[in-house]
C-alpha cells in the first residue's frame, strides 16, 4: 500500500484525478502534480501559513495534510480567486485590497494571507481589527509588520459590503460570526452590605462566596 | 523534508481500526495530523504503517451523555470553539479552544490527538486534569477507561498501549455550582504556552469549595496537577487570600525549565498569577459573587 493511489481533487472548480503516494502532502500535490505554484511552502513545522488553502470552505495548512486525506474535497487556492463571483472577472476585492493598501512586500506570505482573509470574510463580513489579526494569526509575514495586511482585509470587507449594498446582496459573503467571547461572567453585586446576593444568587446563604479580585488586573493573553 | 514511505489504511469503523491496530506491525494512528505530520516530515517518527482514523464518522461528536461531556476522537479544536454547549456550560473548554494554535490548525487538530500526543506544552491535558477527566481507549481486550491523572508518563509518552485507540475523552458534566477556567501565557497569538493553568471549582450549598482541580501546562515534564493547592482549597470559602496561597502552592508544585522565553523563576511566578486568575474566574462562574471592596 505504499503504492500510489488515485484521488480526486476539485481545485478551483476543476476536477483533477492524480496518483499519489500515501506520504505525498496536499501542498506537493497542488504545486507539483497540478502545477499550481501560487500556494507556497515556507516552513517544515506548520508555523508559517504560506501553504493555507480552503478545503471545503475551511482554511487549513496544506503542508499538514496528506493528499489522500483530501480525496473528494473541494480546494480553493489563490489561483481560483479571480474566478470567484466577487472578482467580477478582475481581481478579487481581497487581491485589490492588498494592491491598494500595500499589503505585501516580497509577496511570499500573500497567497496564504489571502486565503486566511477569504475564510474570515466568508464567515464574518464585517470583522473588527482584532478579529482580522486573530484570523491571520496562523500566517507569518517577515516583511510588512502586518499593519497593511490588516488594512488590505479591511479594504476588501468594505468593498464587498459596498457591492452588496448596490447588488442587493448578490456577492455578499456568507454570514455567521463566531462568538469570540468565552464563558458568561458578570460582575453582580447584591447591594446588601456583607452579602453577595446578586441577581443570580437566588436563595441560600451566599455570604461565604465573597471574594475580591481587584488585585488581579489586566489580561495575559 | 518528505516523510519516509509508509503503508496507509483508512478504516471507517472503530472495529476495523482496532483490528488493524492489533494485526499490523507497529502502526501509528493519524488523527488531525497537526503534530504527527511535522514529526513524520522531520523523520522523528518513521512508522511503516499509518492508520488514518478520519473516516470513522462515529467518532465525530461532542455531546453530553450519561453524566459526561464526551468528545469523540474526531472532535476538533474548532468544534469545541464553535459549540454553544461549551460556551454555556464549560468555561475552561471555552477558554482553551481559541488559545490552541491558530485557526487553520484548530480546523484539523483533535482534542484526543492532543491528549495522545502528551506534549507537556499541550493545553488540553491540563484541562482534563483539572476536571478529573478520563480517556476512553479501545484495544484488543475491549474498552479501557484511564483517569487523566494516570495517563501522562513522560513528554510524548502515556500509559496508552500501542494497539489501543482513544475513542473518547470525557469529563463529568458540571455540578449545580461549578465553574472552570483556563489561563495561558504565550509569547504571541498561536504559540504554545510558556505557562498555563486550568482550574475547576465545585461549591457546596454553603458556598464552600467541595472539589478543586488545578492542571498546569508547560511547567513540568507532563501536564501536571497541583495537588497541594487543590487540598488547600477544599473545605474553604473562596477568597482572594485563599487563592493567593493556592497560587503559591501551585507555583511550588510546578517544575519549569528556563528557556529562551523566560527563566524558571519567572515561570513559577507566572504559574502563581495564572492560577489565581483561573481560580478567580472559576469561582465567579460557579456563582460565587465578587464583592465590591468599599472600606
Ligand atoms: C504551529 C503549531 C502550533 C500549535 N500550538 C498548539 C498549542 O498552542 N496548544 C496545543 O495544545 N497544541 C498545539 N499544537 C498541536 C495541535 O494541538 C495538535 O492538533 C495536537 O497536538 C495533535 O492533535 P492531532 O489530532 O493533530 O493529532 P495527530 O497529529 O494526528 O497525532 C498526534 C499523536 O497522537 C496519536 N493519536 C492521535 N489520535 C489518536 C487516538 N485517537 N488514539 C490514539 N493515539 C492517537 C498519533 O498517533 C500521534 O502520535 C500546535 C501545532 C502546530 C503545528
Ligand atoms: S508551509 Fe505550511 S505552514 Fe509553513
Ligand atoms: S510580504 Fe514578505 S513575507 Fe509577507
Amino acid at each position: 500500500m505504499t503504492d500510489e493511489t488515485e484521488i480526486t481533487l476539485t481545485v478551483n472548480g476543476t476536477e483533477h484525478t492524480v496518483e499519489v503516494e500515501p506520504r505525498r502532502l496536499l501542498v506537493h500535490a497542488i504545486r507539483e502534480d497540478l502545477d499550481l505554484t501560487g500556494t507556497h511552502i515556507g516552513c517544515d513545522t506548520g508555523n508559517c501559513g504560506a501553504c493555507t488553502v480552503l478545503k471545503d470552505g475551511e482554511p487549513i495548512k496544506s503542508c499538514l495534510m496528506f493528499a489522500t486525506q483530501a480525496d473528494g474535497a473541494e480546494i480553493l487556492t489563490v489561483e481560483g480567486m479571480e474566478d470567484l463571483p466577487a472578482a467580477d472577472d478582475d481581481l478579487h476585492p481581497l487581491q485589490e485590497g492588498f494592491r491598494e493598501e500595500h499589503g505585501l512586500q516580497c509577496g511570499y506570505c500573500t497567497p496564504g494571507m489571502l486565503m486566511a482573509g477569504k475564510a474570515l470574510l466568508d464567515e464574518n463580513p464585517e470583522p473588527e481589527e482584532d478579529e482580522i489579526r486573530e484570523a491571520i494569526s496562523g500566517n507569518l509575514c517577515r516583511c510588512t509588520g502586518y499593519q497593511n495586511i490588516v488594512r488590505s482585509i479591511e479594504y476588501a470587507a468594505d468593498e464587498l459590503d459596498a457591492r452588496a449594498a448596490t447588488d442587493g446582496g448578490a456577492v455578499a459573503a456568507a454570514d455567521g460570526e463566531r462568538s469570540a467571547d468565552a464563558g458568561g461572567e458578570a460582575d453582580t453585586f447584591c447591594g446588601l452590605e456583607d452579602c453577595c446576593g446578586g441577581p443570580d444568587a437566588s436563595g441560600g446563604d451566599h455570604a461565604g462566596d465573597q471574594f475580591e479580585r481587584e488585585y488581579l488586573g489586566g489580561e495575559e493573553t | 523534508m518528505k516523510s519516509a514511505p509508509f503503508e496507509h489504511y483508512e478504516p471507517t469503523t472503530t472495529n476495523e481500526a482496532t483490528s488493524l491496530l492489533e494485526s499490523l506491525d507497529d502502526p501509528t494512528i493519524l488523527a488531525g495530523g497537526q503534530s504527527l505530520v511535522p514529526m513524520l516530515r522531520f523523520r522523528l517518527a518513521n512508522p511503516d504503517v499509518v492508520v488514518d482514523i478520519n473516516g470513522i464518522d462515529s467518532l465525530d461528536y461532542l455531546r453530553e451523555e450519561d453524566g459526561y461531556l464526551k468528545l469523540g476522537a474526531l472532535a476538533r479544536h474548532a468544534d469545541v470553539e464553535d459549540s454553544d454547549l461549551i460556551d454555556e456550560r464549560y468555561g475552561s473548554f471555552a477558554d482553551t479552544a481559541p488559545l490552541v494554535a491558530d485557526p487553520q490548525i484548530r480546523n484539523r487538530g483533535t482534542v484526543a490527538g492532543s491528549v495522545a500526543q502528551a506534549d507537556p506544552k499541550g493545553d488540553w491535558g491540563s484541562v482534563l486534569l483539572a476536571h478529573e477527566g478520563e480517556i476512553v481507549a479501545e484495544g484488543p481486550d475491549g474498552e479501557r477507561v484511564i483517569p487523566a491523572d494516570e495517563f501522562f508518563l513522560l513528554p510524548y509518552d502515556t500509559t496508552l498501549g500501542e494497539d489501543e485507540l482513544i475513542t473518547e475523552v470525557r469529563i463529568p458534566t458540571p455540578e449545580p455550582r461549578e465553574g472552570s477556567a483556563y489561563h495561558k501565557l504565550k509569547r504571541k497569538t498561536g504559540d504554545y504556552a510558556m505557562a498555563g493553568v486550568g482550574a475547576r471549582l465545585v461549591l457546596d450549598d454553603d458556598g464552600r469549595i467541595e472539589t478543586a482541580g488545578i492542571g498546569m501546562t508547560a511547567v513540568d515534564i507532563t501536564n501536571a496537577q497541583a495537588t497541594d493547592a487543590e487540598q488547600h482549597l477544599e473545605g474553604e470559602r473562596p477568597s482572594a487570600d485563599l487563592f493567593e496561597t493556592a497560587g503559591e502552592l501551585a507555583a511550588e508544585a510546578s517544575n519549569p525549565e528556563s528557556d529562551e522565553h523566560g527563566g524558571a523563576d519567572y515561570k513559577e511566578r507566572m504559574v502563581d498569577v495564572l492560577a489565581q486568575r483561573a481560580l478567580g474566574d472559576a469561582a465567579e462562574r460557579a456563582g460565587a459573587v465578587r464583592r465590591k471592596v468599599t472600606q
